[in-house]
Order: structure tokens, then C-alpha cells, then sequence
């Protein structure tokens, strides 16, 4: 399947795009189809895919509308990497192709596939809809049509960055932990969270909230920042959850979660010695019936290699310790005042 | 001689003794002296920056400054410890207020946050200032025979904005490192992918999976074993290897080393000087 040139004249190569083919109707397994065609500087891949499909191929199926990076719908991996086909170059993607001239493209992961390129969104609608990603009006309805919601500019720099998704699931595709379980809520629903949670005109903070920190939520985030990296928009994805993490402590304590007392761990044993006391990280997060279920093997392998961290009284203090606390607690006041400034 | 301030990582205090033994062994062999910063404390772990982001600036903006005062750069052997102070860099550089008051406190014990040290990893430092080159000359006992899956782990590579060392698409430092030790490398997908450890006591199965994913690919391409700079990859990969790999059917093991015992090998030193029969898998 191939429409060659007969000469290579500057800016202009014959590429092969390698491209995953599955019709779940007629196919026993996925493969892959080659179409060789010339391609110019300045070619995007979702235009190589529309050439391949008008000249070459009609049955090639993929997604896409908006061709100008702003619809997300053909959001795709080109070389193993997830992004958008329409705002992706060839050539650029030529220059770090490992096999020379051949580029593969293949359809997002962690999303059922439906046909060649296209993949089901339904998952990530149904998780958006499962955590509330939308604002439910504070304002009474007598009041709707009648008064302004006005937004500070400081308040909508929280979000601005957030309300550039375009839900084309690249981060979705890339991230780690959806990888090893599709019920994980997934980044981008994390970020459309947090863009909803910080509105003040959202009335269903703390309910969002407490779907978040359950199993699968806010805390299941292993901090690859593959989501992060992976965005199309340059969204900080990890800042948002943070956010949300952030948040969930200030609202809901921090004994509330496995999570939330793990990260508390740090913020206690940095105060208390400088250094993180691991040997009882295990029991703090999880309790102790959950640690000798799940670590005592592992603990006695560790005894016998020498390998477990020393017990909590064995831990030594990092050096100047003292100066070190009170710094360390002249800063805890200043973060409780910024909250009394910050509540005013 | 050049010199270093290190920063002292809690994992390599407690759970991985080996990586800062070997670095002992032979910093002297490739011209590096890593003075210990005994008064450094614990970064936060990738979890102080959202409970507490000031707190977070505060004990990372002094862990910089104590080696600023010494005139170095700081080395890093934790890829997490280094993501995590290099973000508390870079938002005291973008915000002169955090620094105005971080600063204010830190006069306490004599310390300003200026900005003027690098933080970087040993890796880092091993193939820019040492060179390729140099510890290709020092090697005694070349891998030559080794097949070696390079795991590079998360926080040495992203987010790229902080990090900005390696491709994290496609990154090369430690594959070029493995070669001038005269290793071989493999082609391994895995190379810039999750180890799991951050989840390990929050999401195990789900950590578990990341991980056994990662032993699997090496062992289906028949590594001798893996390397990671990073002290968390490695617990994840080695402590929690059986865990992982009999949730994933998976029958065999593979060694996993830390980058400083790969470099002891090929420098002469022994496994047991380098502390490797600590490892859960030898």
C-alpha cells in the first residue's frame, strides 16, 4: 500500500505510517498496516492520516474534527507517545523515530478500543459524572438572573491554567496507575475536580470531596507525573492534585485517610527529628493488623538481609535538630496566621 | 579533587545502606569528594509540598542553603529527594516573597537561601563532570558480559520542567553511563516508566502491578539485571520484587543494583564490600 514519489526533492520524504488496525466485527486479533506516502515539511499526522483514508485506504478509522489542537478528539500515540495527531508534525516526530522513516500510530491506552484508532470515552464521561464534575450554583434560584457572580482575578488564576483541557485523555493514556487498574479516577477527572472544588460558586465541595478519598480516588496518585508531562495544554496536572490533597487535609483532617495519614507522617517526623522515621511508617499509614497481613514476610526477608530501617528511638536526629524545630515552628505560625488572613 | 556537598537521604540512612557505603568506596578513584551534609533534613518525600507548602520551601530552601554556605553544589542520590528539592528551587527563584520569608526565619541559625547552588543528581555529576571519558579509564573489570535494563525511575526525569537533565521521552544518561562501564545496554520500554514505591502503603495492588510490570519486561529480555539511580525504584523493584511477581504469576527473579554498586563492580570492588548480599535478590 504504497503512493511513492519518484524523487526526494528538498522538504518532502516518503514516510510509512505504521498503523494499529483492529475491527473488533471481523478481526480475531489487532495488527498492523504499512502506507507509505510522500509527505511535506509542515505536515501534521492527522493530515497524513486523512490522505492515507481518501487515497489509499477508506476503511483507516480514526477520530478527529477540530484540526487545529482545540476539539481534542484525535488524541492518539504517535511513536508510543499520546498526543494530539492534529497538532503533532511528522517531521518532528521523524527526527526521534527510532526505526528510520516508519512512524507508529496506535490508539490511546487504558481506554476500551472501539475501531483501529478510536477509543471508547464513555469510561471517562461515566467517572465525570461519578465525581461531580460540574458546579452546582451557591446562589439560591430566586436570585439566578438577577445578581452577578463576580470572580477575582485571584481567585480564577487558581483554575485558569485548568479550564485549558480539551479532554482529549492523553493524560489518561499515560498514566501508571490507571495502567494497573481502569477503576482509578484518572488525571483528568482529578483536574476537572479541582477546577470545580476551587470555584466559589460551587456548592459541592465537600460532597466531591468525599467521593475523592475513597479507594481509586485522590490518594491512589503515585506521583509518576506522566499525566503531567504527557499534556497537551501544558496543564500542571500534579499541581492539581496536589490541590485536592491539599485541600482534603484542610477539610477533612488527616487522620481521614491510608493517604492522609501517610503524607501527615512526613510533616510529624520532620518536626520531631529531620528525618523521616520509616520503621513505623507501615503501621501509621495502615494500622497493624493491615501491616502484619501484608509486610511480615517481606519484614522477616528484611531482618535477615539487615535491611530494615532502625526502630523509632534508634532514628538519629539530623545535626543542630533544636534551631532546626524552632525554625520549623516559627514557620507553623506563619502558615496560621496566613489561615486567619486568609478566612478574614 | 572536586567536591560536593551531598545530601543525605533518609532511605539511604535506613533501608539501603549499600548506595552511600559504595559511594564511600570509590568517590576518591573518579576524583569526587561528597562532603556529607549531616545537618540536612528529610526533603518531604514528594508529600510536604501539598501538606504544608510552606513548611515544604522552608526545609528545602535550608537544605540548599547549608551547601551554599559551604560553596557547593548539593548531589543528590535520591531521584525523589532531587525532584522534590529542585521544585522547592525553583519556587523560591520564580517568588522573591517565599524567599523574603523563608530567609527571615532561616537567619536563625546563620543560613541565607541565594539561589547560587545547583541541585543535581550523582548520575548527573557522574557523566558531566567526571566524563565518560575518565571512568571509562578507571574501569578494572569491564560488564562486558552483562545484558542491563537501565530503569531511570520518575523523579529523575519529570516533571521536565524541573528536572530538564535527560529526554524523558528518551532518555540516555545512564545507558551512556552503562556502556562507559563497558555494559551492554537493552532496549527497555520500562526505562522511563513507574516503579510504584509512592503508592506501596496506599494502593499496593495497584503499586504492585506497576512494579511487577517493569521485572517483567527485563526478564523476558533476558537482562542479568537491572540498575536505577534511585534508592525507592530499587525497593520497590528488589524488597518487594517476590510480592509483585507471584501477584503476576511470574516464576523467576532478577537482581536489581543501584547505579554506585555497578560502578563499584567495574572499578574492582567486591559485592560484599559494596553491600550487595544486602539486597532481598542476589
Amino acid at each position: 500500500m504504497t503512493v511513492s514519489t519518484d524523487q526526494h526533492k528538498e522538504g518532502k520524504k516518503d514516510v510509512t505510517f505504521r498503523v494499529f488496525r483492529f475491527n473488533p466485527q471481523v478481526d480475531s486479533k489487532p495488527y498492523f498496516d504499512d502506507y507509505t506516502i510522500p509527505v511535506e515539511r509542515g505536515v501534521t499526522v492527522l493530515r497524513s492520516l486523512n490522505y492515507i483514508k481518501e487515497h489509499i485506504d477508506g476503511s483507516v478509522s480514526f477520530r478527529a474534527f477540530c484540526q487545529a489542537g482545540i476539539c481534542g478528539s484525535c488524541g492518539m500515540r504517535v511513536n508510543g507517545l499520546s498526543q494530539l495527531a492534529c497538532t503533532t508534525q511528522v517531521w518532528d516526530v521523524l527526527a526521534k523515530s527510532r526505526e528510520p522513516g516508519i512512524i507508529k500510530v496506535e490508539p490511546l491506552r487504558n481506554l476500551p478500543l472501539i475501531k483501529d484508532l478510536i477509543v471508547d470515552m464513555d469510561p471517562l464521561v461515566g467517572k465525570m459524572v461519578h465525581y461531580s464534575n460540574w458546579i452546582d450554583s451557591t446562589m439560591p434560584e430566586a436570585e439566578m438572573g438577577k445578581k452577578e457572580f463576580l470572580i477575582s482575578e485571584e481567585e480564577f488564576l487558581r483554575y485558569d491554567k485548568a479550564t485549558d483541557c480539551i479532554l482529549c485523555a492523553s493524560c489518561v493514556s499515560e498514566c501508571s496507575i490507571l495502567r494497573a487498574n481502569k477503576e482509578y479516577v484518572s488525571p483528568a477527572v482529578l483536574l476537572k475536580s479541582y477546577r470545580m472544588s476551587v470555584d466559589s460558586r460551587d456548592s459541592m465541595h465537600e460532597q466531591r470531596l468525599a467521593e475523592l478519598v475513597k479507594d481509586h480516588g485522590v490518594w491512589d496518585c503515585t506521583h509518576c507525573y506522566r499525566c503531567q508531562e504527557s499534556c497537551v495544554k501544558s496543564i500542571p496536572i500534579m499541581d492539581a492534585i496536589h490541590g485536592l490533597r491539599e485541600d482534603a487535609i484542610e477539610s477533612r483532617g488527616m487522620k481521614d485517610t491510608s493517604g492522609s495519614k501517610h503524607a501527615e507522617a512526613f510533616m510529624t517526623d520532620i518536626e520531631k527529628k529531620g528525618k523521616l522515621i520509616e520503621a513505623t511508617l507501615p503501621i501509621r499509614t495502615n494500622g497493624v493488623v493491615w501491616t502484619m497481613q501484608n509486610l511480615l514476610p517481606m519484614a522477616m526477608k528484611m531482618i535477615m538481609k539487615r535491611r530494615t530501617p532502625p526502630p523509632p528511638p534508634l532514628v538519629k536526629s539530623a545535626k543542630g535538630i533544636k534551631i532546626f524545630r524552632a525554625m520549623f515552628r516559627e514557620m507553623t505560625e506563619h502558615v496560621k496566621q496566613d489561615h486567619k488572613s486568609h478566612k478574614k | 579533587m572536586k567536591r560536593y556537598a551531598y545530601y543525605l537521604s533518609c532511605i539511604n540512612e535506613s533501608m539501603t545502606k549499600e548506595v552511600d557505603r559504595s559511594i564511600e568506596l570509590w568517590q576518591k578513584d573518579l576524583g569526587i569528594e561528597l562532603v556529607k551534609l549531616h545537618e540536612g533534613t528529610c526533603c518531604g518525600g514528594s508529600n510536604l509540598e501539598y501538606v504544608s507548602p510552606k513548611h515544604f520551601a522552608l526545609v528545602n530552601g535550608r537544605n540548599i542553603a547549608l551547601a551554599e554556605k559551604m560553596g557547593l553544589d548539593l548531589i543528590v542520590s535520591c531521584n525523589t529527594c532531587l525532584m522534590t528539592i529542585r521544585t522547592a528551587k525553583k519556587k523560591l527563584d520564580e517568588s522573591p516573597e517565599l524567599k523574603r520569608e523563608i530567609n527571615e526565619i532561616l537567619k536563625k541559625e546563620g543560613l541565607e537561601y541565594r539561589g547560587t547552588s545547583e541541585v543535581r543528581h550523582l548520575l548527573w555529576v557522574l557523566v558531566d563532570d567526571v566524563g565518560l571519558d575518565t571512568i571509562r579509564e578507571k574501569v578494572k573489570v569491564p560488564l562486558k558480559n552483562y545484558r542491563i535494563a537501565p530503569f531511570y525511575g520518575c523523579h529523575i526525569l519529570r516533571p521536565s520542567t524541573v528536572l530538564g537533565h535527560d529526554n524523558p521521552v528518551d532518555p540516555t544518561s545512564l545507558d551512556q553511563l552503562i556502556e562507559a562501564l563497558g555494559g551492554q545496554t537493552i532496549p527497555y520500554t520500562h526505562k522511563n516508566r513507574c516503579c510504584g514505591f509512592h503508592t506501596l502503603l496506599v494502593a499496593e495492588q495497584e503499586s504492585l502491578n506497576v512494579a511487577a510490570e517493569a521485572l517483567q519486561e527485563a526478564i523476558e529480555s533476558k537482562a542479568d539485571f537491572i540498575v536505577t539511580p534511585c534508592p525507592l525504584c530499587h525497593t520497590s523493584l528488589d524488597g518487594y520484587q517476590a510480592k509483585a511477581l507471584k501477584n503476576a504469576g511470574v516464576e523467576h527473579s532478577i537482581p536489581v543494583f543501584h547505579i554506585s554498586e555497578m560502578i563499584g563492580l567495574a572499578l574492582g570492588y567486591s559485592a560484599k564490600e559494596l553491600g550487595i548480599k544486602r539486597h532481598i535478590v542476589c
